[in-house]
């Protein structure tokens, strides 16, 4: 808490929820484009067109969207694995354990080597067969964790099997092939090897999509108390609405490339304002509501060729005329709820 | 443990049933040449003035029993299974009376020297530059390498073995460009003899390596090419693996596979020898052996050869099996 000093500097938006805690994560207007080239004919696909927020210490934020809204390649973009025809066109993502640098994908290799799993790491989606199947998972931890943690060998693994208990594994883990694990212990595996350097960031992208619902609630848990035992901060990533209820501090909302909706997780649920997020809290089932669900008609838009203005606003029962003209800005229309929305926020548009 | 020998016990099985089909096939089609051996010494003995018709007859009584194709089939078919169960495959009918085994004893060493150097050399670049190439796609050299493999990889050999005996035996002649050493040096570990046999091999070994290179190298690639995209190796990368240790450990060794296996298959098809190169430089090896013993009708000899190189072949894949869990965690016996 930075006391009352501070507050209320009306010219940024985002000033009043950044004071509640510095960020760890400053991601400031990225733009991530596919630009790609064939036979002269040259496509632009916008996959994240200017998102703006902030992850703070200490926090689980959670990314929402539907397929193609861009939260995959946002979450690649944060991380650094910028590969062709994939491209960083504009904005930055400022880690408070990196400072001076615009991102991963503008820092040098030295500076990268440094951070990687070390102050940022990842559980990824598909952890199935993220672990080497040719290595022992002795032998994955110490290609990814020795070079931070240091040590002899026989340290090293002790470290290692005293972090293992925290994930309910057994040090017998460490000698077996990844073939030989089940699917909730591979995943526990990774999230051990994710958290072993006590990382100030994690990025988890769906790690519970391929579970069944015992495992992920069992892995949920987990995440949530290791997280809260070392004070890092997790950018959780599934379109999951209901893992994101259990799970997550604050929300974010996808849709087209944009982010159009931030606020705390309960006030997402109990009070969504943008058009869209109000069909996505909508079409969650309730127990002892049977009423039909409505479905959102047409569908998501081709981000090659997005439309104009608010690229929700073809499929928006609230589109006016503006809509159509001008891109909506992220306002806090509430303490700590941000909406990008002209119906909304009527008369935001300078 | 005991899973292990069941398996190893069965997989013996296998061995010798493999062989003992392959050789028995060996042998029907030897014995089914309308050239008989007999009668091709006789004549070659007969074609310098006359010659009782007595002793041609007695002359044919004894090479039939010499040759072991005396007697109806049956026996002969006994006589030469006793006789390979003891490794002796019997006098060369061509090469009268030298056994069949110290013939090929003679030309194995050159052919498997050759080969042994010119598979491993081949094996190991091909898959070294072939993995490279898979990894680094942007890389302009190893694009260009692979457009040149590429173009390499479809010519006859024959044409590429006699390019260089042009380039290297006539325009620039640098190299000897027949024979395995020099006629005139008595043959034993020498400097100078060792030296020559160097200098002789390196044209044919040259030849089996550029075009063998180019196989293995897009093999290699294409598999490389398919292991980067999978979900650990890119996780490695995120995790700031240290890229060598991610190119050594996460994308060769897991492309290895199915490349070691190829190299188990040519390293046995090594005792077939390699006829045609053993005939453009004129290399004293198994391959020529066995192609001037074909024209002879020199079924004994044909048969050595294919006897050893059907072992050869299956020793080869039976290692590879027995050798594989080794290699292949996920690979289980039992």
């Amino acid at each position: 808490m930075s006391g009352p000093v501070a507050l209320h500097t009306p010219t940024t938006p985002v000033a009043g929820a950044a004071l509640a805690s510095d960020p760890v994560l400053r991601v400031n207007d990225i733009q991530a484009h596919f630009r790609t080239q064939h036979f002269g004919v040259s496509r632009e696909v916008r996959a994240v067109d200017g998102v703006t927020f902030d992850v703070r210490r200490n926090e689980i934020y959670g990314l929402a969207g539907e397929s193609s809204s861009g939260k995959t390649t946002l979450i690649k973009t944060i991380a650094g694995a910028i590969k062709p025809p994939l491209q960083v066109v504009g904005g930055s993502v400022q880690f408070s354990f990196m400072p001076g640098y615009p991102g991963l994908h503008a820092a040098p290799a030295a500076e990268v080597e440094r951070v990687r799993w070390r102050h940022l790491s990842y559980v990824m989606q598909g952890s199935m067969n993220v672990l080497n199947p040719m290595r022992r998972v002795i032998s994955t931890f110490q290609d990814f964790a020795w070079r931070h943690l240091g040590g002899s060998r026989k340290q090293f693994e002790e470290r290692v099997v005293a972090h293992l208990a925290r994930v309910r594994l057994d040090p017998a883990v460490l000698r077996a092939y990844p073939h030989e694990l089940s699917g909730g212990m591979r995943q526990r595996v990774t999230i051990a090897l994710a958290t072993i350097c006590k990382p100030d960031f994690i990025i988890a992208d769906e790690p519970t999509t391929a579970l069944d619902v015992i495992v992920q609630k069992d892995v949920l848990g987990m995440i949530r108390s290791i997280q809260q035992e070392m004070g890092s901060s997790v950018l959780f990533v599934t379109h999951d609405m209901g893992v994101h209820a259990h799970l997550t501090d604050r929300l974010g909302i996808m849709y087209g490339g944009r982010l159009v909706e931030e606020a705390p997780t309960p006030e997402i649920f109990s009070r969504p304002l943008h058009p869209y997020t109000v069909y996505l809290i909508g079409s969650l089932p309730r127990i002892g509501d049977d009423t039909p669900r409505k479905s959102l008609e047409g569908s998501p838009p081709n981000l090659a060729d997005p439309p104009t203005g608010c690229r929700f606003h073809p499929r928006c029962p609230l589109a006016m005329e503006v809509c159509a003209r001008q891109v909506p800005p992220m306002v806090e229309s509430l303490p700590g709820h941000r909406v990008a929305c002209h119906a909304v926020n009527p008369g935001a548009a300078a | 443990m005991s899973g292990y020998l069941a398996y190893l016990a069965k997989r013996l099985g296998q061995f010798v049933l493999v062989v003992f089909i392959g050789v028995n096939i060996a042998y029907v089609v030897t014995h089914a040449t309308p050239i008989d051996p007999v009668e091709q010494s006789i004549s070659a003995v007969t074609s310098f003035g006359n010659t009782a018709p007595e002793a041609i007859e007695q002359m044919r009584q004894s090479l039939k029993e010499l040759y072991g194709v005396g007697g109806s089939w049956r026996e002969q078919y006994f006589t030469f299974w006793s006789r390979i169960l003891r490794a002796d495959f019997g006098p060369s009918m061509s090469a009268f009376p030298t056994p069949v085994s110290a013939l090929i004893g003679r030309a194995l060493p050159w052919t498997v020297g050759l080969l042994v150097v010119s598979t491993l050399v081949t094996w190991a670049l091909g898959n070294l530059l072939g993995g490279l190439a898979g990894y680094y796609q942007r890389s302009r050299s190893f694009k260009l390498m692979g457009v040149v493999a590429m173009g390499l990889h479809p010519i006859p050999y024959y044409i590429v073995a006699l390019m260089l005996l042009i380039v290297f035996g006539f325009l620039w002649p640098v190299l000897p460009i027949t024979g395995g050493s020099a006629m005139n040096l008595p043959q034993g570990w020498t400097l100078a003899f060792i030296g020559s046999v160097l200098k002789h091999s390196i044209l044919p070994a040259l030849s089996l390596i550029l075009i063998g290179v180019g196989s293995w190298f897009l093999g290699m690639r294409s598999l490389v090419s398919n292991i980067v995209t999978e979900d650990y190796v890119q996780f490695a990368e995120l995790g700031g693996v240290n890229r060598r240790r991610i190119l050594g450990s996460y994308v060769m060794r897991n492309a290895l596979g199915p490349q070691v296996t190829g190299l188990a298959m040519s390293l046995g098809g090594i005792f077939n020898g390699a006829i045609i190169t053993e005939k453009v430089f004129g290399y004293p090896g198994v391959g020529t052996l066995l192609v001037d013993a074909v024209y002879a009708g020199d079924y004994g000899l044909v048969l050595g050869v294919t006897t050893i190189s059907i072992l050869g072949v299956s020793a080869g894949v039976l290692a590879i099996d027995l050798l594989y869990p080794l290699f292949d965690p996920r690979v289980q016996v039992a």
